[in-house]
């Protein structure tokens, strides 16, 4: 039996984790689905193969970090927009302190340099293992955990920034 | 023994083997500051995962399903000159825009003085049959013809945000006095479903009641006067 078949079932199971990690990369809603798209493409077009048997959400993560490096980073609209999403479930509205909090946070991760926010999205947003995260990054585990350190250090020094200026 | 950043991140990430994982807790233990370190990292790790984690109860974009479901996908000039051809995106005020909105608001009013109601007007609010608070005289002209989010220093009414809400119709936010609230068009009339002491900045109460309502962001100003013009109706 060949998982070949069910492969586009799988990986639409997995669009919201994949939308997700393309927002941490950019923060325009557009560019993000954008990024998606041309990861799925590339994949169910065969430019790229899957090895069966390997993790497909990491596998996808890669994918889509090379498609941004490859294509979407040069074409962005880079125009980020940080408002309240439309289409959240009613009836289950956060208050407005906790909707501004989200936003100070996505915006200070747009602040990150490209390398910050790849081990962001990974590691602190879709909860990888270090190790399926390096594989993703194809770096060594060591240099991901420096990576992560910085990246964890530059988001506080913002947000602290952003608390003294609120002040 | 010292335990290096990294480290504590690792253990605030349940990244440490045990005998590790051990040491760490032992130290913490101990340690105050290690101890406020690691909450801090944990914390940083809850927050970053609320802020982004709800993208994925997002409904998914019906391109990106029709992508996985065949190898076809549309071109994406195309999908970009489709969006670009569709209503341009009107300037809609952001939570960061419309807490200011409210700052300017208060301080408008303080700086116009206390409003005083004066008897010889109807009474600003009511209680109709239903036992729904209504808004009358001043405060309903205010609400019916006034433009929101701009600060008149001196008006008895100051508007803040309109939006429409999930049940169709449209709401509005005022300070008046020392009272802010929410009014929802209802007929030719105005509902208060909340109001609340208006202090230095909106109350809680007033934000979460738009927050439950409001059908995606608040009306721009050319928004507004088209809704105006229409009576508020829909």
């Amino acid at each position: 039996m060949t998982f070949t078949a069910t492969l586009p079932a799988q990986i639409a199971a997995l669009l919201p984790r994949l939308r997700r990690f393309a927002r941490t990369i950019t923060a325009n809603r557009d560019d993000a689905d954008d990024l998606v798209q041309i990861a799925i493409e590339r994949v169910l077009n065969r430019s790229v193969q899957w090895e069966v048997g390997t993790r497909l959400d990491s596998w996808l993560f890669g994918v889509i970090k090379t498609a941004w490096v490859d294509e979407v980073r040069a074409h962005s609209r880079r125009e980020a927009v940080f408002a309240p999403e439309p289409g959240v479930k009613p009836g289950v509205g956060p208050s407005a302190d906790a909707l501004q909090q989200r936003m100070t946070i996505q915006k200070a991760v747009s602040l990150l340099s490209e390398e910050q926010r790849l081990v962001i999205g990974l590691v602190l947003v879709d909860g990888l293992p270090y190790q399926e995260a390096a594989e993703v990054l194809e770096v060594p585990i060591g240099t991901l955990t420096s990576q992560l350190a910085r990246a964890r250090e530059a988001l506080q020094g913002l947000l602290s920034d952003q608390a003294r200026s609120a002040s | 023994m010292k335990f290096s950043d990294e480290t504590l991140m690792a253990y605030a990430d349940g990244e440490l083997d045990p005998a590790t994982r051990n040491a760490v807790e032992r130290a913490i233990r101990a340690d105050p500051t290690l101890a406020a370190k690691v909450r801090q990292h944990t914390a940083m790790r809850s927050n970053v995962f609320a802020a982004f984690g709800p993208i994925a109860d997002e409904p998914v974009p019906p391109r990106l399903k029709a992508a996985t479901r065949s190898g076809k996908v549309i071109q994406l000039n195309t999908a970009r000159t489709l969006r670009a051809e569709a209503v341009p995106e009107k300037h809609r005020w952001s939570w960061a825009e419309w807490g200011g909105i409210a700052a300017a608001l208060m301080v408008g009013v303080l700086a116009g003085g206390a409003a005083v109601i004066g008897l010889q007007q109807p009474a600003p609010l009511a209680v109709g049959a239903d036992g729904a608070l209504l808004a009358q005289g001043d405060l309903a002209d205010a609400l019916s013809t006034q433009p929101g989010g701009v600060a008149s220093p001196g008006a008895l009414v100051q508007v803040g945000a309109s939006f429409e809400a999930k049940d169709g119709g449209y709401c509005r936010s005022f300070i008046m006095g020392s009272t802010a609230g929410l009014a929802c068009r209802n007929g030719a009339g105005w509902t208060l479903p909340v109001t609340a002491k208006a202090g230095s900045t909106m109350p809680p109460l007033v934000l979460t009641a738009i927050d439950e309502r409001i059908a995606g962001q608040t009306l721009d100003a050319e928004a507004e006067a088209a809704a105006r013009g229409r009576g508020w109706t829909r």
